[in-house]
Order: C-alpha cells, then structure tokens, then sequence
C-alpha cells in the first residue's frame, strides 16, 4: 500500500474543503455556527446536571463509592425508585405539592391580573404610592417574613382554637389553609401582570366602554385574552416557586399528611450522611411535573405572544 | 499481661454493667415513685430531628411509641418530624409563636441557648439530677445537657469524630500502626501522600477537608489540649496558644508538608474519600463504618479507628439530648416519654437505626456496639472525648468558625490571626 503524496491529500483536501469554506465565509453562515455552537454549549451546560441526577439515581452504593467516578451505571439500579418510594409516602406528598402549587398558581392568576389591572388601568388616587409599596415588597428577603407570617398564621382568629383575638389555639398551624393562603399571591406576580397590562392600547378601553361594557368585563374579555404571555409566565413561575417550596411548609406543618415532596425529600439528607442514590432516585421524580408542566406552558407562551403579535 | 488486661477488661465491664442495672432501677424506681403511670395522662408533642424517614418512623411508631403506650395508656403523642438541618427554624419559630414541643430532641451545644431563653424545662424539678446522670454517663456527657447548674436535657445518642487510618496503605508506606503523635501524624501522612508526575494530588496523607472545617478543627484543639472556651463561658479560649499551634498544623498539613490540597475533597463528596482509597489517613465520623457497610465491605478490615494525639487525646462528640418545654401543659407525661426514649432498650434501638453511639455507657456491652467497631472504639473512648458549646449564644457564633478556619488553611491569614478575629467577633455575640 503506498501513503498518498502531500500533493494528492492537498487536492482532495481542496476538493472536499472547498465549498464547505465558501459557506463558512458567508457571513449568515458564520454567525449561526457561531449561534448552533453557543446554544449547544448551553444546552450541555443545562443537560449535563440532570443527567448526572439521572444516572446518580441508578447507581449502586459501591458504585457511588468509586473513584475516578463511572459514567453510566454499570449495573442500573432501577429498584433504587421503588426504594425511594417505600421510604416515604412521596404520593401523599406529591399530592399535597400538586393541590399547592395548583391552587397557588390559580389564585395568583386570578387576583394577580386584577390586582395588576387595576394599577395599571383604573385611575384613583394613591394609585402610585400602592405601586410603589408593591415594588418595596419585592425587596424583602423572604427570610425575613418567615416570622412575622409564621406569627400572623398562628395567631389567626377564630381558627384552630383561637379566641376573635387569635389567642388560645394554634390558629391555621398544621393547616391546608396555612399552606395555601399566605403564598397565594405575590407582589412580584403582581408587578408583572401590572406591567402587561400598561402596554396595551388605551383605544380598546375606550371602544369597549363606547359598546357599554363594565370595568369588569373589560378586564375578563378585552384585556386579559391578550395578556396570556404574562399568564403562561406568571403561573409556571408560580407553580415552580410553591412546587420547589420547602422551608415554610416544613414550619407550618407537623403532621405528616400535610408534608410536601420538597419536605420528603430532605429525608434522605441525614446530618452526616447522604443517601445519594435515593435523593437523585426522589429529585428526579420530582422535575418530572415540572419538566413536563414547563412543555405544556411554552407551548401555550409562544402561542400568546404569537397571538397578542397579530393583534 | 494480656490475661491481666482481660481481667481489668471483664471488671470494668462488669463494673458499668452493675452502674447501668443500679441505675435503671433507680430511674425506673423514681418513675414509680414520681410518676403513677395510670395518673400520667395528656397529649402530648414531640419533636424529633431523628426517626426521620422510613425505617426511623417505622421504628418509633410501630414499635418504641406503642411500648410507651402500654406503660402510659393515658397519654398521646403527636410526632413532628423534622431533620438537623432545619431543626433550629423550627425551633425558633415554636418558640416565637409560644407553640413549642412538650419533648424536644436537640443537639449538643444547643441545650445552653434554649435553656438560657427559659423554654427548657429545669429536670432536676422534675426529678432528674445531675449525680444520678453521671452513674450512667460519662460526666462530660451529661454536662452536655446542663446549663447554670441545672439539668435540662438527657443524651440519647452521639456522634463522634476521631483519626481513621487506612491501615493498608500505612502498611504500604512501612507503618504498623496509626499515629501516635502530632509528629508522626505528619510523618505517615507525608509518607503516604501520593501527586501525580504534575504535582496533583492523588491520595491524600491526611484528610481534614471532608468533615465540617469547624469540627475538624474542634477535634484538633482538643487533641492540642486547647478548649473552646474559659469555664464559666464568658469568653473565647481556642485562640490560646494550644488553639494556634492545632489551627497551624491544619493549615501546615496543607501549605508546608502538602498532605492535601485545598478542594481535594469537600463535605458534599458522595462517599468518604477513606473508603475509595483517596485519604490514607484522616478525621471521620463514626458512621463511617456503616458508609463503608454499604459502599465496600472488603474496606473495613482496613479502617482503624484511632485518637489524635498531641498534648492531649483529641475526640470530638455531639449527639442529640431529649428536652422538655418550660411551658408544657403535660409535664409529668413529657418527663415520662423524655425518661423512656433515652431508657436503655428506646435509645439502643434508635441508635442502631442511625448508626450512632449511644450516651449510656451499659450499652458497651449490646451486641450493636460489639459488632459495629468505630461505635465500639467511641464509647471506649468516651472519658476523653469533649464536645462543643458552651455559651447561650453558641449557635449564633458556631457559623463563624469554618470560614475562619478556611481563612487560615488558604493562607490569607495566619492561624493566630485567624483565630484572634474569630475570637473578638464571638467576644462581642457574648458580651452583647
């Protein structure tokens, strides 16, 4: 066999190369190599994590234990997610993550746009004072209204033994109602429904009252059809926030029947010991909502823009 | 000589034993005494950062509670789970809202806050005192659990933190035992240590990076000879000569003689870099033999447990006390569940379910102790382990030790300016 001569490898090298290089110096060309390789470098920056929780969770102890660490399981330890299972009721508590994270997302939706309407569209005086209040709330640590709501909830009047001045009992403690109410709705939600709705034209409003409709009916059927990018956002930011919710159900709960997936999870986390495999086994169930849910809602996110786009 | 040290062995074990039995009998005599079972009624709260998860729940709700309940059919207990981690909010939050557990599981070093606040029921009132204790305990144990002078808590489990060395490897390199000094620590660990022809570390001599840098440093001012603080509490004593020269060698073991190197491993490594062979030597937690149970059994033959001695013998322990709420409105039924979880069978069985050493010393002679040898090797060496804590306002400043300790092991300060800064902010929280 003889090697082929520089000459000859230069020719099919020049052969083969050339239009590709024609390509890349077109200007066009370049930059979506340039987009395709930084997306893609993304792309495996976002994907290489999970993947690693995936594989974790199919691991072995002993294989967890090696080192340098395998990449794909030798032996895939799909017991590890029916042992992940037995070791909590993680359907009680998925279930009571879902019934909060749904009933926030809808409450939020619901009083949010209104109260983001009404700031944006109703005129009345300390309308801007209001607003500004909402936007100092946006600066409160959440760590700091831990007490501060954790108290308000306790001393809830006529609830959970509590006299009309809250004292007694222990108020809405160990309660659905603890669970749902204090994050029902936030100043942020608020803030970004207020500022969907400060784009749109002032004309509809001004058509729509001609045509004899309440204020009422101007929110629900001429102005919040157009604002379903803010509600597709609003409300998988919502869900996501109270689905990955964990110190406030923790505090307010005693009971296990109340307690959340986040909660659950944590029990895999000992002091000075982690039990990798089933907290991977147990997170990687958890995304699955959420990962799912978040499918659905682009889908419906590019539909709004795309429809609010042509109006 | 051995059949002398067998001797000594089988009377000191005997000795404990007669202890442990005089003073269950004494507590079960004074919970007869004090408490009717048939008149100790109530529902009563407990809150437990142990018993966590399946197998801890199953343990305490099919089989220890229904015991307690057959001793005290009249009373009722609502258990909220909860983990350390987050034990502290919870606790915080009940005692803000004035909702606080009747029974209350803590840590060592956290007894001395929530007692100085006045949510600590005083036991001695309730018929534990302090002479009692120190039958069945080791003193410096139950002086865990005091605070002022007065009893406020009684221990149910430890945990511990001492030398392991992987005894295969120190064969390797030549050695026959663990070290026994501060300076041949740093011999083995330099001989062991292994760097790649580029300088990267390999193996580790010594590992102090994969426990909490507050604890490991803790372990080594003990073994310094060095306290935490003076003895009435009032101020800082681990920035003493014995603190510099134990935060020194840390920082010497990794700048000067280079038995590790700084993120080699960390506290959220997925398994103890003893057992995967990346440490030849380090400081570890007594549940290391059980990591090793599930992660490589052919590895324990390996593990040898041993004290890290300098001027003195360095063990570092905490654990986990049973408390009773000031303001429980049960406090005969909370005393009863606070006396039977840390009743010898309630305790031994709690700690084999976590993996832990338990407090009461009769215990030595459980087969769970007997067949688990770094819990074997803990209790055995209880006399000389010393825990942290000491003034209420330990878990506001125990945060501020790790990033001094770090600040020392990277060079940016020396182990005596390190320590004099961590000390003047933890004068202030006291004095404040």
């Amino acid at each position: 066999m003889t090697l082929p001569t520089i000459k000859a490898l230069a020719i099919s090298e020049e052969i083969t190369v050339a239009p590709r290089k024609r390509w890349f110096h077109h200007a066009k060309g370049r930059q979506a190599v340039l987009v395709n390789v930084l997306l893609s470098l993304g792309a495996i920056t976002m994907l290489v994590p999970f993947l690693w929780m995936v594989l974790t969770s199919l691991k072995s102890p002993a294989e967890l234990a090696q080192f340098p660490p395998t990449v794909l399981p030798q032996e895939w330890m799909w017991s590890n997610y029916a042992a992940t299972l037995d070791a909590a009721p993680f359907g009680l508590y998925f279930r009571n993550s879902l019934v909060i994270a749904t009933t926030h997302t809808l409450i939020t939706i619901a009083l949010g746009a209104m109260a983001g309407y009404a700031l944006a569209r109703i005129y009345f005086r300390g309308r801007e004072a209001i607003f500004l209040a909402f936007i100092a709330m946006l600066m409160i640590p959440t760590y700091t209204k831990i007490v501060p709501q954790f108290l308000l909830v306790k001393f809830m009047p006529l609830f959970g033994g509590n006299d009309i001045l809250g004292q007694g009992g222990s108020g809405w403690l160990d309660t659905w109602w603890a669970l749902i109410i204090p994050g029902g709705l936030s100043a942020s939600a608020i803030f970004l429904f207020r500022q969907f709705y400060l784009s749109l034209p002032k004309d509809l409003e001004e058509a729509a009252r001609i045509d004899g409709l309440g204020e009422f009916r101007i929110f629900a059927q001429i102005y919040t059809p157009l604002i379903k990018p803010a509600i597709a956002t609003v409300g998988l930011l919502t869900f996501q926030e109270s689905w990955n919710n964990f110190l406030w159900p923790l505090l307010v709960t005693t009971s296990s029947d109340l307690r959340v997936i986040q909660v659950g999870l944590a029990v895999f986390q000992q002091l000075d010991n982690t039990q990798w495999q089933y907290l991977m086994a147990g997170t990687t169930m958890a995304t699955v909502p959420m990962v799912v849910l978040f499918i659905f809602a682009q889908k419906y996110f590019i539909q709004g823009f795309t429809n609010a786009g042509i109006k | 000589m051995e059949v002398k040290s067998r001797m000594r062995r089988t009377a000191s074990v005997a000795m404990v034993a007669l202890m442990g039995l005089g003073l269950a009998a004494c507590s079960a005599g004074e919970a007869d005494a004090d408490l009717n079972p048939d008149e100790v009624s109530g529902e009563i709260s407990l809150l437990t950062p142990i018993f966590e998860g399946s197998p801890g729940q199953d343990l305490l709700e099919d089989e220890l509670l229904p015991q307690f309940y057959e001793e005290y059919p009249n009373v009722t207990v609502n258990v909220d789970y909860t983990t350390y981690g987050n034990l502290n909010e919870k606790l915080t939050t009940a005692v803000v809202s004035g909702l606080v557990p009747d029974v209350m599981l803590m840590g060592v070093g956290w007894i001395e806050a929530f007692a100085d606040k006045g949510v600590l029921a005083d036991l001695g009132e309730l018929g534990l005192n302090e002479a009692d204790l120190k039958e069945s305990y080791t003193d410096e144990i139950v002086e865990a659990g005091m605070w002022d002078g007065n009893v406020y808590a009684v221990p149910i489990m430890l945990d511990t933190r001492f030398g392991v060395a992987r005894m295969d490897i120190l064969k390797e390199a030549g050695y026959d035992s663990p070290p026994s000094s501060w300076e041949e620590l740093i011999e083995i660990a330099e001989a062991t240590t292994v760097r790649s022809s580029n300088g990267s570390l390999e193996r580790a001599g010594f590992d102090m990076m994969s426990l909490d840098a507050r604890q490991a440093f803790e372990t080594m001012l003990f073994s310094a000879g060095g306290a935490l603080f003076n003895e009435d509490a009032t101020a800082p004593a681990f920035n003493s000569d014995e603190g510099v020269a134990a935060l020194g060698l840390m920082a010497d073991l990794v700048n000067k003689y280079e038995v590790e190197d700084i993120g080699f491993t960390s506290t959220d490594d997925i398994v103890n870099p003893l057992i995967n062979g990346r440490a030849a030597m380090g400081i570890a937690h007594n549940n290391l033999w059980t990591q090793a149970l599930e992660a490589d059994e052919t590895v324990l033959d390996n593990l040898e447990p041993f004290v890290i001695q300098g001027d003195a013998s360095g063990m570092f322990f905490g654990g986990t006390l049973a408390t009773v709420a000031n303001n429980s409105k049960n406090p005969q039924a909370a005393r009863a569940l606070l006396e039977f979880l840390s009743s010898p069978d309630a305790a031994l069985a709690a700690n084999e379910q976590r993996g832990n050493v338990p407090a009461l010393t009769e215990l030595l002679d459980s087969d769970y102790v007997q067949s688990n040898r770094f819990v074997q090797f803990a209790m055995e060496n209880l006399e000389v382990a010393q825990r942290e804590g000491g003034p209420s306002q330990w878990l506001e400043v125990r945060g501020d030790f790790a990033p001094a300790v770090q600040a020392a092991l990277l060079g940016q300060k020396s182990a005596e300016e390190a320590l004099d800064d961590l000390a003047a902010l933890v004068q202030t929280s006291i004095d404040r």
